[in-house]
């Protein structure tokens, strides 16, 4: 078996990352990867691991040699202070609060309720 | 379901039983052989994928099982149907008495059966619709085994020397057998007429011909010739190779029949 072992010169083991959607709609999720020598038994075996227990509507292979990859922390992790480039940095609260006590107007209810940023999964009694 | 089987006559009965079982034995025996894969295969990947493969297989068996079951209507359950006969009753396609072999044994076996398993599943018609429903699943489900084994066929076609030419001795070896899926069947006449099969195995033969010529002729591949008549023994005379398999896959069935899992 030694030699079925050995691939043929450009039919070598190559990574493939395997990228699954759950349901119609929903993002696609890296998954994993899989070791195959070309895109049709790479599709083959990311439907294997990936898909035969009808956990996946949608796959995507992506051989790994094919994707960019950026990982240059001078690029990504600048070393100077970026903190004004996020929105937390610029707090407006304060500032809304005295131009509405200045005009006499009340916070939106509805506004606010949509705030906490979890969508509304945050009950009342996780706020109290 | 009940009232579908009591509505058919004994000889349709007796026909369409020995179909399915035709059909539930070359599935289950297909699965065992190539389950001598797991833990074995190329690589993981490989691995993983001729295991499921071959679950499929013997989950396909288990349907036909079961359906055969309430089409014989003996007692016999899929679990008796499947494991409590001699060798002899078995009555799967003799391509499917070859050892699991090399790599190249393996794929030249199941691509050639795949191809063959297409044809014959595409010959059921609507004339025994529990029949009918379950092909359309088992269909949808060999779409998938027919791909993997193509896309191999390919790969050793093209893969250098020494896969090509294990991939030709496979082919040759099996040629002899390798249109046995098509053995006429005694009651084929009362199938055709009851609409359970739309056409005859000869028929579904010349199909498989067509869809082996199509891919096989452009990798230069050799067809496996057509014999003069067709086999009359093709399911039976079983080999060395397939009474081995059967001890070891009704070993724990032969412990004990009564256990329950």
């Amino acid at each position: 078996m030694a030699s079925a072992r050995k691939p043929a010169a450009g039919h070598r083991l190559e990574p493939w990352e395997v990228f699954q959607q759950a349901k119609e709609g929903d993002p696609m999720r890296h998954g994993g990867n899989v070791l195959a020598p070309d895109a049709d038994l790479a599709t083959h075996y990311a439907r294997e691991l990936y898909g035969r227990r009808q956990e996946s509507h949608r796959l995507w292979i992506v051989r790994r040699a094919d994707i960019r990859v950026l990982e240059d922390a001078d690029l990504l992790d600048p070393p100077l202070d970026r903190s004004f480039k996020k929105p937390g940095g610029y707090v407006m609260r304060g500032k809304l609060e005295a131009a509405r006590a200045k005009a006499g107007t009340e916070k939106p209810r509805a506004r606010s309720e949509g705030h906490d940023r979890t969508g509304g999964r945050r009950s009342a009694g996780d706020q109290a | 379901m009940t009232g579908a089987v009591l509505a058919l006559d004994p000889r349709l009965r007796t026909a369409l039983a020995e179909l399915v079982l035709t059909m539930a034995d070359d599935e289950f025996v297909s699965g065992f052989t190539d389950s001598e894969w797991t833990g074995i295969a190329p690589i993981l990947e490989e691995d993983v994928a001729m295991s499921s493969i071959s679950q499929d297989e013997l989950g396909h068996a288990k349907a036909l099982f079961e359906l055969l079951a309430t089409v014989l209507d003996d007692g016999r359950d899929a679990d008796a149907l499947a494991y409590d006969r001699q060798p002899d009753e078995y009555r799967h396609a003799r391509l499917l008495d070859h050892a699991r072999g090399d790599w190249a044994d393996t794929i030249a076996r199941r691509f050639l059966y795949e191809i063959a398993d297409e044809a014959r599943l595409a010959s059921i018609g609507t004339g025994y619709p529990p029949l009918a429903n379950l092909v359309e699943k088992l269909r949808r489900e060999e779409r998938y085994h027919r791909m993997h084994a193509t896309v191999w066929i390919d790969r050793l076609a093209n893969g250098g020397a020494e896969p090509r030419r294990r991939l030709e001795a496979a082919l040759a070896a099996l040629s002899v057998d390798a249109a046995t899926v098509f053995t006429p069947l005694a009651g084929e006449a009362d199938l055709l007429e009851a609409g359970v099969v739309t056409r005859s195995l000869a028929a579904a033969e010349a199909a498989w011909r067509g869809d082996l010529t199509s891919i096989l002729v452009p990798l230069g591949l050799r067809v496996p010739p057509a014999a003069a008549e067709p086999p009359v023994d093709g399911r039976s005379n079983h080999s060395e190779a397939f009474r081995w398999l059967w001890g070891e896959f009704t070993t724990v069935r032969r412990l004990d029949p009564t256990a329950v899992w």
